[in-house]
């Protein structure tokens, strides 16, 4: 009698289990289902509109500018995909990115290309740093301490230039950006570049798994010895490299830097991680999203222009997308949660 | 230096009278609450000396109107931090409400281009409330999100020009003065008055500082969150249009970027008045406070012949140190909701 009890009960709980199993493996898939949408149905959408209204949407020199857009975003997208994925944001990276082109433009002109690069590196992981130590020295909220020092580098930057533009006198240094290797621009293998390297950091070393760790749950990271202050300050130091790295190219591809380059760059950097399904909750880090993302919206504006859209027209662009971008994220963390929790319907 | 050295002064005398010490207790307290007034003093006498014309009468106005502008858009934003949330877009309803007055002012009365503005502050504000609270999208990034989209709307409804204001009258009436102080300072104070006492007196004000301090408890305690959440974008909002009203006539036009930045200079007033970012409480009187400081920084930069752009540095250096303090006040572990 009680040992006919134990079974159904134990046979009750392995149904439950299984039950159990089931609906997170089906709120996985839905999971992925839901931001692969967020990102390759506008993708293609913008694909197909594009060369069907568009005129030479799809001519080749339209194409380099596309990928070469494309990738100095995306380079920028990867360092805030890793700070998001700490459940911290970079407001800073538009300034950062300005302050850092000034910086490059004068070293450029005054110790060649490779001083101009190498300054460039230097001041975004110097900037980066500034944030981190900020954020966990002090302890200010991430996007307080960035929502100040972009105010702050930017005023830097205008304060080094004294408000001129500076011209850029290199060749040599103004083809990084327009130098193709066999047919693909060498930003493109730039940023191609870097995001394998990132991808393989952070799916295949420690210190990624550190990331993803301290994203998803920050209590759990430090009862399990990691240093999560130290990873966070790392996903500053990394966003700010990655902004220093886009500021080299971008101002090769200038050749003119005003202190005012880049402006509204941090919505833009957002907009493409968020679409490309990494969640803002953290914890989650999608590379190669936030690379079809950076080259969705490099569509967009080029599609636009081509157009002869007024520019203001793609700030209200850039917002819907974000707006609808951040709402499926929302979105799909609600389904879920429903989903795991047993209750399809109702509520 | 002052607010160290009164109280030093008066401990280190052998005072043996008791009711003389605790007086001096009482005014070291007074000084450490109010130590933002001290500075905003001592930054004023000091500005006195080195440059007379600072206290010139005309100068002291402009210093309230800046104050004016954004103490106005800080009573909103009191609101929205001490409920913990936060808002960046308000220089974007700013140009758009002040754009509105400039585009209907040549067609209709003052009354029907303030109404007007009013409107579509809360309307915007509508739009936040509506993107937080029911899109359940994080404050900061929904109103970065409704930044750029409101900006985009200003800019297209202008064709990027400056829309200038004619209405000598309306100039009057936003620019003008009751005895010494100027009317966007008198609209500042009362406003001032009705959002304390919303956030002290009124339901509303209680359950946005429950929101504040402890979202899940103030759910689970049956208060309307979402609704909550709704009016106070929505109330910032009009207090936002207050502000444009007053600022497009100081500049007698209207513009996409004319209050480009505006955010954190309110935010900055805000915070460094005294209102924890991490919600639960807020100070109006703080947040006033805040807003003359930096009125009186930015003036004697002005004065002393400082470049323009060292206001983004100042502006940006100060919020962080402000926050810096007060986590390392509150012991950091009652912070949240960071990032």
């Amino acid at each position: 009698m009680s040992s006919n009890d134990m079974l159904s009960a134990e046979s009750l709980q392995r149904d439950e289990r299984k039950a159990s199993e089931d609906r997170a493996r089906r709120a996985d898939s839905l999971r992925r289902v839901l931001q692969n949408l967020g990102v390759f149905v506008p993708f293609v959408v913008v694909l197909v509109a594009g060369i069907a209204i568009a005129p030479n949407f799809l001519s080749p020199s339209n194409i380099t500018n596309m990928l070469v857009n494309a990738s100095i975003l995306a380079i920028v997208g990867f360092g805030m995909t890793v700070v998001i994925a700490v459940r911290g944001i970079d407001l800073s990276v538009g300034s950062a990115q300005a302050l850092t082109c000034c910086l490059v433009a004068a070293s450029v002109n005054g110790f060649g290309p490779l001083g101009g690069i190498a300054v460039g590196l230097i001041a975004g992981a110097v900037l980066g740093l500034i944030n981190g130590l900020v954020t966990t020295k002090l302890r200010v909220p991430g996007f307080i301490t960035t929502l100040s020092t972009m105010s702050v580098y930017r005023g830097a930057a205008l304060i080094f230039t004294a408000g001129a533009p500076i011209i850029i006198d290199s060749v040599g240094f103004k083809g990084i950006a327009t130098t193709s290797v066999a047919g693909i621009p060498l930003p493109f293998l730039l940023a191609l570049l870097v995001g394998l390297a990132f991808w393989f950091v952070l799916e295949r070393m420690r210190s990624g798994r550190y990331v993803i760790a301290v994203g998803s749950n920050p209590e759990g990271a430090i009862d399990s010895g990691i240093d999560t202050q130290r990873v966070i300050l790392g996903a500053y130091v990394f966003s700010g490299v990655c902004a220093g790295l886009a500021g080299v190219v971008l101002a090769s591809q200038l050749g003119v830097i005003n202190a005012s380059v880049s402006n509204g760059l941090e919505l833009r950097a957002i907009a493409i991680v968020v679409l490309g399904g990494t969640s803002m909750a953290g914890g989650r880090a999608r590379v190669v999203g936030t690379a079809i993302a950076a080259l969705l919206l490099s569509m967009i504006n080029s599609g636009l222009n081509l157009l002869n859209v007024i520019s203001a027209y793609q700030y209200v662009a850039l917002g819907v997308l974000l707006v609808l971008a951040l709402g499926i994220d929302s979105g799909q963390r609600a389904a879920v949660r429903r989903m795991l929790e047993g209750r399809g319907t109702e509520q | 230096m002052n607010t160290q050295e009164t109280p030093k002064s008066a401990e280190l005398k052998p005072d043996p009278h008791q009711a003389g010490r605790s007086q001096a207790e009482e005014w070291k307290q007074l000084l450490a609450r109010n130590f933002l007034v001290v500075i905003l003093v001592a930054l004023c006498v000091t500005m006195g000396f080195l440059q007379p014309v600072f206290l010139s009468g005309g100068n002291i106005s402009n210093i309230l109107f800046q104050a004016a502008f954004v103490g106005l858009a800080g009573c909103g934003m009191t609101i929205l931090i001490a409920g913990g949330m936060i808002d960046l877009s308000e220089s974007g309803v700013v140009a758009i409400a002040a754009i509105a007055i400039a585009m209907v002012l040549p067609s209709t009365t003052i009354g029907g281009a303030l109404v007007t503005a009013l409107i579509l502050g809360a309307g915007l504000g509508l739009i936040n409330g509506l993107l937080v609270a029911y899109v359940k999208i994080a404050p900061f990034i929904a109103t970065l999100g409704s930044l750029y989209l409101f900006l985009g709307l200003a800019f297209i409804s202008t064709g990027q020009k400056v829309v200038p204001i004619v209405s000598t009258n309306y100039r009057m009436f936003t620019t003008g003065s009751i005895g010494p102080l100027p009317v966007p300072f008198l609209v500042f104070v009362l406003c001032a008055i009705i959002t304390g006492f919303i956030l002290h007196h009124t339901y509303f004000g209680r359950a946005v500082r429950a929101l504040g301090s402890n979202e899940v408890a103030a759910s689970l305690a049956g208060l309307p969150v979402r609704r909550v959440k709704l009016l106070a974008f929505v109330f910032a909002g009009l207090t936002y249009a207050l502000s444009a009203v007053f600022m497009s006539g100081r500049l007698s036009s209207a513009e996409g970027n004319m209050a480009t930045g505006f955010e954190m200079s309110v935010i900055a007033a805000v915070v460094v008045g005294g209102t924890a970012l991490r919600g639960g409480n807020g100070t109006v009187v703080g947040t006033a406070v805040g807003a003359l400081l930096f009125a009186v920084i930015n003036n004697s930069m002005n004065l002393l012949g400082i470049a323009s752009y060292w206001q983004y540095v100042v502006t940006g250096v100060v919020l962080v140190l402000a926050i810096a303090l007060g986590s390392a006040r509150s012991g950091g572990s009652r912070i949240r909701g960071e990032g």
